[in-house]
């Protein structure tokens, strides 16, 4: 095998897997706040590539504003999603684990009723193909790859140097004693729910170019996700993010021996394997 | 305080009350099902009848577990180990159902040993996560490899009914609901007797403070590992029947869908006591029968159901009227103590 087929199946596996690191850090991100694992995560995804499809596919908005538009609308989503169900449920994690699968199937049935249960196909933004070192990356995954990456680093920015982005942090390391430093919970709950679902809106709008839009369209991107933050260990981010590559490199090569259907095992192997080894993940702490 | 003493002031509930109350409530759970032929013999009732008391199965034996403290999302993932393992039996060995029926099972149940021994070294939320990994991949397994043998994304077709027994053929919809509801109540009476068993009791202590029991020399790991292997081994057997009763396995079977629909008929119904399953699993599966005809709202009614049911009574149905009287009493004293709520109580 030439070394070059090695280098192309691993870029197209980095490529994919950044876009699923976004939605693994709005997991993870909604995990580290409110202690609780959103089953219903990769609906909020869908959402994000039903919003691009109706703005950007049918009134012919530009792309990068659409990606900004779903990205703040499924934002608002989650917030209400906070706010109406899990507001109640921080800490309880079987009780609001049950809660999302009840919500995953509220937003998929409600998502058929009111989208229909047919695929949607949403044009290409870029067509075209780069050629680097020999290496043939198709334009429209490059810009959807750099545009994941940007949105990492934006969130790494956030949580760094906002305030609103140092309360949730506060929060994620004792909530206890962030509230006696004056850290209103209630407040950063919803806006931490709010960001994580933005980044799954992201990422649907993202992909959605790539993968026509559905109702189901959010189970893989989940599937994958929680590979990555169990892989990562839950609650990390720079872990989200070693997940994420790591998942990426070995689906990217496992597609070299096997279909891309079976492909999809590799990735539960390695959760099994981690788990094993080291039971909160590669980045996690006690 | 004096161990001895308080035992005698106050015994715990289920002590208390005895077996005797939930073996009548079995009794009349049998009662019930030998009635229904009686009643009617139409093929479309009994083949409900047929499915709630293979679901009853499935969610008395995922209550064993819970009961434990574990949501296990790969529970239905045994099922379908016991169906396929029954299928390829009897198709390409040719042994007989009746064989087959507990070898499905003990398949199931020895996969449960390395697969239980794994996932049971996380909890809470790893938990929920592991098993669910193990699910896809028991789905995809059965979905994209050994295709000569599962028979890939069209599914396993052309098993048959079960064969003759005592000179009872099952091909009609009347045995095999017969077959179902011998195997449901024997399933139920085993998990009655271990409910009110020092097992059960065990199983209950480690679901309210497992690191309690821990510390009082309970092995708690292994308690939990038996339920998961018991568990199992009745899914199997819910399986093997599932594969005979319906005659084609597709992987989506036993995939996500029916694991959460798993989740609403046991949590509804409430997971504090053995009558929860029931109540959950007979309610949704006939409200299930009545939406049928529109699909997506099927699928949008249960998830409201669920949503709802595990903020406002997170105790389950079984539980409303005890939840109920304790929150009048808590408005009356306008008492501001926490209300307890958990998955059971």
């Amino acid at each position: 095998m030439s070394i070059d087929l090695l280098v192309q199946a691993l870029l197209n596996g980095f490529g994919l897997a950044m876009v699923y690191v976004l939605v693994a850090l709005g997991l993870t991100l909604i995990f580290s706040i409110l202690e609780i694992i959103n089953f219903a995560h990769g609906e909020f995804y869908m959402l994000g590539g039903y919003v691009t499809y109706y703005v950007y596919a049918l009134f012919g908005l530009n792309y990068f504003a659409t990606l900004g538009l779903a990205i703040v609308t499924v934002g608002l989503a989650g917030v209400v999603a906070e706010r109406l169900i899990f507001h109640d449920l921080r800490g309880k994690a079987l009780n609001a684990f049950i809660v999302s699968l009840g919500l995953l199937w509220v937003m998929q049935a409600g998502a058929q009723l009111a989208f229909g249960v047919l695929d949607k196909p949403v044009p290409s933004a870029f067509s075209g193909i780069v050629r680097m070192l020999g290496l043939v990356i198709s334009l429209e995954r490059l810009v959807v790859t750099v545009c994941a990456i940007v949105l990492i680093v934006g969130l790494y920015l956030f949580l760094r140097l906002s305030r609103p982005g140092r309360a949730m942090r506060a929060v994620a390391q004792d909530a206890d004693a962030a509230a006696l430093q004056g850290v209103n919970i209630e407040a950063v709950s919803a806006l931490g729910f709010g960001v994580g679902c933005a980044l799954a809106g992201g990422a649907g709008g993202l992909l959605a170019p790539l993968f026509a839009v559905s109702p189901a369209m959010g189970a893989l991107p989940v599937v994958k996700a929680f590979i990555i933050i169990i892989v990562g260990g839950m609650g990390s981010l720079p872990g989200a993010v070693l997940g994420g590559l790591l998942l990426g490199g070995v689906e990217g090569l496992g597609t070299l021996f096997m279909g891309s259907a079976a492909v999809n095992i590799l990735g539960f192997l390695m959760v099994i394997v981690v788990l094993l080894v080291r039971p909160r993940g590669l980045v996690g702490g006690a | 305080m004096a161990p001895s003493s308080s035992k005698a002031a106050s015994p715990p509930p289920a002590a208390r009350r005895g077996a005797g109350a939930p073996a009548a409530g079995v009794a009349l759970v049998a009662l019930a099902a030998a009635t229904l032929p009686l009643v009617t013999r139409d093929s479309y009732y009994l083949d409900v009848a047929t499915t709630i008391l293979m679901n009853l199965t499935l969610t008395m034996s995922f209550r064993l577990q819970v009961s434990t403290g574990q949501i296990n999302m790969a529970h239905i993932s045994f099922m379908g180990i016991g169906a396929y393992a029954s299928a390829l039996l009897v198709t390409r060995v040719g042994l007989s159902f009746w064989a087959t029926l507990w070898i499905g099972a003990l398949v199931a149940a020895a996969l449960a040993v390395p697969i239980g021994s794994v996932a049971l070294r996380v909890s809470g939320p790893y938990y929920f996560l592991i098993t669910f990994a193990f699910s896809e991949v028991v789905r995809l397994v059965f979905n994209n490899f050994l295709e000569g043998w599962f028979g890939g994304p069209s599914g396993l077709v052309g098993i048959p009914k079960p064969d003759r027994l005592l000179g009872l053929a099952f091909e009609g919809k009347l045995e095999l609901y017969g077959l179902m509801a011998v195997l449901c109540v024997g399933v139920a009476l085993a998990f009655v007797r271990l409910e009110y068993s020092r097992f059960g009791l065990t199983a209950s202590a480690i679901r309210q403070a497992d690191l309690l029991a821990e510390t009082l020399g309970v092995d708690v790991f292994r308690y939990k590992l038996t339920t998961f292997v018991l568990g199992s081994f009745v899914a199997g057997l819910a399986g093997v029947f599932f594969a005979h009763f319906r005659q084609v396995l597709h992987s989506s079977d036993f995939g996500l869908e029916p694991m959460v629909l798993l989740v609403v008929f046991t949590v509804i119904g409430g997971t504090g006591s053995v009558w929860g399953p029931v109540v959950g699993t007979v309610l949704m599966t006939i409200a299930g029968e009545l939406l049928r005809e529109l699909h997506h709202y099927e699928i949008l009614v249960f998830g409201a159901v669920l949503i709802l049911t595990m903020l406002w009574a997170p105790e389950g149905l079984v539980a409303l009227p005890a939840t109920v009287r304790r929150l009048l009493r808590m408005r009356r004293s306008k008492d501001a103590r926490a209300m307890g709520v958990g998955l059971a109580p």
